[in-house]
């Protein structure tokens, strides 16, 4: 199929998963540009295209920041609606949905707990639908804590007991904080072993348990930070 | 998005709000929590002749979590332990008339059920 060797390279060509194999504007075949070969019109990508994919990096935890932002200006530059203003509809809104979908790419890319999130969503899979279950003492800690946060809601905010509550809550806010930064370091951890995991690239029964267990404790830990960052808010809502 | 009347009555009035003492003599509590959406759910029972003669919780969540835990624990007191085992989130969702986006309160209270049960278990066992 492939006689000319040239397709290896997707580095310097301008090709990425597409939705359609037919320029929808001259109906000739595009083979991944996302611009047509013959009538130099926009393409619009695959709604299947992973972000990964779309920025040409590895799907790798660890990422290089400069590289993903040097491409997200070098799409940019090709996708964005600035650029499309005295083209036709069809051309402004597949620059538009070109751009949503770069956008968008791009914010999950460059946050690593995004990243993560992503990437399991992308693995996963059956790992997805496992519910976890956050450790008791979190919920006990939780649980305190709501109640603390129900008092100094009913309580007249100009009292003593109110101050003191008040005080209590900021030294248990440093409590979670400390807790969510602690699954944080977990997490970049998770990272490297997943990392490490892909670039061995083996395929022996090991391994496979080996990835599995890491996007489950990645699961785990992202969802129990989660829980605790929306506690927090609602805390610091609370005694603002 | 409306409650159904089960709901707001529930949520209104909770029934058997409050705790028992952890280490009391045959309680078991179910601690359980939902990541997603923030709540937090304690159920416990209190069993005597393998019988549950009572049944508190304490939920920090929205009104259909509320209503669930509060439905679970009208529904626990009296029932054997076996009995107790076969309460399924379908009832309560029944019961409640929850709507989709809200079967996950209800199997948030199946959890702490089971989760209840499984403590006093392990308490009765270990003595």
């Amino acid at each position: 199929m492939d006689g000319h060797g040239h397709t290896h390279s997707t580095s310097d060509r301008r090709e990425l998963q597409m939705a359609r194999s037919m320029c929808w504007h001259c109906q000739s075949e595009v083979s991944g540009e996302y611009f047509c070969d013959r009538c130099v019109k926009v393409q619009p990508v695959s709604k299947e295209l992973d972000y990964f994919t779309c920025f040409g990096i590895p799907r790798r935890l660890s990422i290089d920041q400069q590289k993903l932002e040097a491409k997200f200006y070098e799409l940019s530059r090709a996708f964005h609606p600035d650029f499309y203003q005295n083209k036709s509809d069809a051309e402004q809104t597949i620059s538009l949905g070109n751009s949503a979908m770069l956008n968008t790419a791009y914010r999950t890319l460059r946050d690593p707990i995004q990243r993560a999130e992503y990437l399991l969503d992308l693995e996963a899979g059956a790992v997805k639908d496992i519910r976890t279950t956050p450790p008791a003492d979190l919920f006990e800690e939780i649980l305190e804590l709501q109640e603390t946060l129900d008092e100094f809601r009913a309580s007249d905010r100009a009292s003593d007991k109110a101050a003191a509550l008040r005080t209590q809550l900021q030294s248990e806010r440093a409590t979670l904080e400390q807790r969510q930064r602690d699954m944080e370091a977990q997490i970049l951890q998770l990272f490297g072993q997943w990392d490490a995991l892909q670039d061995r690239g083996e395929a022996t029964e090991q391994a496979r348990a080996e990835r599995s267990r890491i996007l489950k404790d990645m699961r785990v830990i992202l969802s129990n930070r989660t829980y605790v960052k929306n506690i927090v808010n609602d805390l610091v809502a609370t005694i603002a | 998005m409306a409650y159904s009347d089960k709901v707001v009555d529930h949520f209104n009035n909770p029934r058997n709000m409050g705790s028992f003492k952890k280490d009391e003599e045959g309680v078991g509590t179910g601690m359980v929590g939902a990541p997603e959406c923030g709540d937090v759910m304690k159920l416990q029972i209190k069993v005597q002749n393998d019988t549950i003669v009572d049944a508190k919780f304490k939920t920090f969540g929205c009104g259909s979590a509320i209503a669930s835990s509060s439905l679970a624990t009208e529904w626990l007191k009296g029932k054997t332990i076996e009995e107790a085992q076969q309460i399924k989130n379908t009832d309560i969702v029944q019961e409640l008339n929850l709507p989709p986006v809200k079967i996950h309160c209800s199997v948030l209270a199946e959890d702490a059920i089971k989760a209840a049960l499984a403590d006093y278990q392990k308490k009765a066992d270990s003595k």
